[in-house]
């Protein structure tokens, strides 16, 4: 009998190797972007093949582009569904944003406007999306660092689209954490009026406070304590899910990342009901 | 689909816009000033590091300001069309084509640079191709010669896979032809600088002509008289090919 381990790691170019043969890290999963592997070859492929082959994979998407003015891009969704079923990925998640707009890809998340309208479109394109991978799409709260013509608060906008669209949440509390700082609002608060019933996913993540009043999600630093102590209030509040680190950038040595994961594990194991799986 | 309203999908459009021109748009409303320039430097930052990545060489000889304009102008005018950014690059190397940007900027050379440099990156990632089945004897001249089937056959106007972009490039136009694989075992791509000659053999070794037809036709083609020459230094092409692991056989 072994305690289940709820943590994974984001799976990088930059530590791909090593993270397959590793003996420190060692997350329960790993998680990738299927835009960033769909239709490659060579040494990657390889090195790719050799992760799923050790770890569980869960993908978090880039370039759906869920809140886009544009028609969905079925194709690629398509694409999509074919890498997740080679992968035997049961999470797909995505971010509420948007990253084409007017035919043309950005290659970064843009705030979508808090609007009902835009709920709406959002709800009809997240349900074409799921007829089409025959798996509920899970939604990420994204960090945004100005609303766009809102005319409902954030927490509104999300619960109106998970609830109607039946779609599942990616509770990304880092995320929660940089936009209650950039906006001014309590974390615990905005928590308890999200749809955490619906939450599928978790992630942890670093961030970068650029001045007295703006937190850029960068990625590319350590989670701070704060956020830790966040997440213990939030894990509190959810079923137990699979919980991820995402580390993009300044990458450290892998007894720090397993340091991290280390972390998050304990606090779980705190908090939910310790399961047991079948050894 | 419901319709989004047309004052919503504008907001979308004017944001988008300012991230790709990184003019300080107008009529955008209820946002906060102080932070939007950040969406313009982060969608910005990404497509120029995906491309500088892509291209080093040009990058580094390029002009600073004329590359920064070059990309600006790019992620600006043009609409990025792939989901996948690391495939993007390709469309830079498009745009330059379209744009005629290596006669404006007057490095004739640039289009082969460019070229030269997404093939590496192309031929590194590409989809795995299945080899064929091979057996280790047989005949150069007679038998089907099976190839490593994950390579590229490029003909360049200048020789940028071997000369600088600094070192006199341009009083080097002419005719070069290139053969870049990635080998099987490690991923690796190789190069390997052909003669015409090579090149026209490898090209119908290509199409699974047998090695003595195609020395026939090039016989004629090519008006060498001597055979034996012909043919021995044909055999030496398919030797060397098979040390670097490009011929891989015989096809079973």
């Amino acid at each position: 009998m072994s305690e289940k381990k709820y943590t994974g790691i984001g799976f990088r170019k930059d530590f791909a190797e090593e993270l397959i043969d590793s003996e420190v890290l060692k997350p329960s999963f790993i998680e990738l972007a299927p835009e960033n592997w769909i239709g490659m070859g060579g040494y990657w492929k390889k090195q790719l093949d050799k992760a799923a082959e050790k770890y569980p994979v869960t993908c978090h998407g880039l370039s759906l582009s869920i809140g886009s003015p544009d028609a969905l891009d079925v194709p690629f969704v398509k694409q999509v569904k074919k890498f997740l079923d080679q992968y035997k990925v049961k999470v797909y998640s995505e971010h509420l944003s948007y990253s084409k707009c007017d035919n043309a890809h950005l290659y970064d998340l843009l705030p979508i406007p808090f609007r009902m309208d835009a709920v709406k479109h959002i709800v009809a394109r997240i349900k074409q999306v799921q007829d089409i991978l025959e798996q509920p799409l899970v939604l990420e709260n994204v960090s945004y660092y100005t609303p766009v013509a809102a005319e409902m608060t954030e927490h509104e906008f999300i619960s109106a689209i998970v609830n109607e669209s039946g779609c599942n949440m990616l509770l990304d509390v880092n995320n929660v954490y940089v936009n209650a700082f950039n906006h001014k609002y309590d974390a615990k608060n905005f928590l308890s009026k999200l749809p955490l019933n619906k939450v599928a996913y978790i992630h942890m993540a670093g961030h970068e406070q650029v001045s007295d009043t703006l937190i850029i999600d960068t990625h590319g630093q350590a989670v701070i304590d704060p956020v830790f102590e966040l997440f213990e209030h939030a894990i509190g509040l959810v079923k137990p899910v699979p919980v991820l680190l995402e580390r993009d950038f300044n990458i450290p040595e892998l007894e720090e990342l397993q340091g991290e994961l280390s972390r998050m594990d304990s606090i779980i194991s705190k908090i939910w009901k310790t399961e047991h799986a079948a050894a | 689909m419901p319709q989004l309203k047309k004052e919503t999908h504008t907001q979308q459009s004017i944001l988008a816009d300012y991230c790709r021109n990184g003019i300080f748009p107008e009529g955008l409303l209820d946002i906060n000033k102080d932070n939007l320039h950040n969406y313009r430097r982060l969608c910005y930052n990404i497509a120029v590091d995906v491309i500088e990545t892509a291209y080093p060489i040009a990058f580094s000889f390029l002009p600073e300001e004329t590359w920064n304009k070059l990309l600006s102008e790019f992620y600006s005018e043009h609409k990025c069309q792939t989901p996948q950014v690391w495939r993007m690059p390709l469309e830079f190397y498009d745009y330059c084509l379209q744009k005629n940007i290596c006669e404006i900027l007057n490095f004739p050379f640039l289009n082969d640079l460019l070229y030269f440099e997404w093939l590496e990156l192309d031929v590194h990632t590409m989809e795995d191709i299945q080899y064929p089945k091979t057996k280790a004897e047989g005949d150069w001249l007679n038998d089907k010669i099976a190839l490593n089937p994950e390579h590229k056959l490029i003909r360049l106007s200048y020789p940028v896979h071997t000369t600088a972009p600094t070192e006199g490039l341009l009083e080097k136009k002419g005719d070069y032809f290139l053969l870049i694989y990635r080998e099987k075992d490690t991923g690796n791509v190789q190069f390997v600088d052909l003669s015409m000659f090579y090149t026209y053999i490898l090209e119908n070794l290509m199409n699974g002509v047998l090695l003595k037809d195609i020395l026939v036709e090039a016989n004629s083609i090519f008006q060498i008289n001597d055979i034996k020459l012909l043919k021995d230094r044909s055999l030496e092409f398919i030797e060397d090919l098979k040390r670097r692991n490009f011929v891989i056989g015989f096809t079973a």
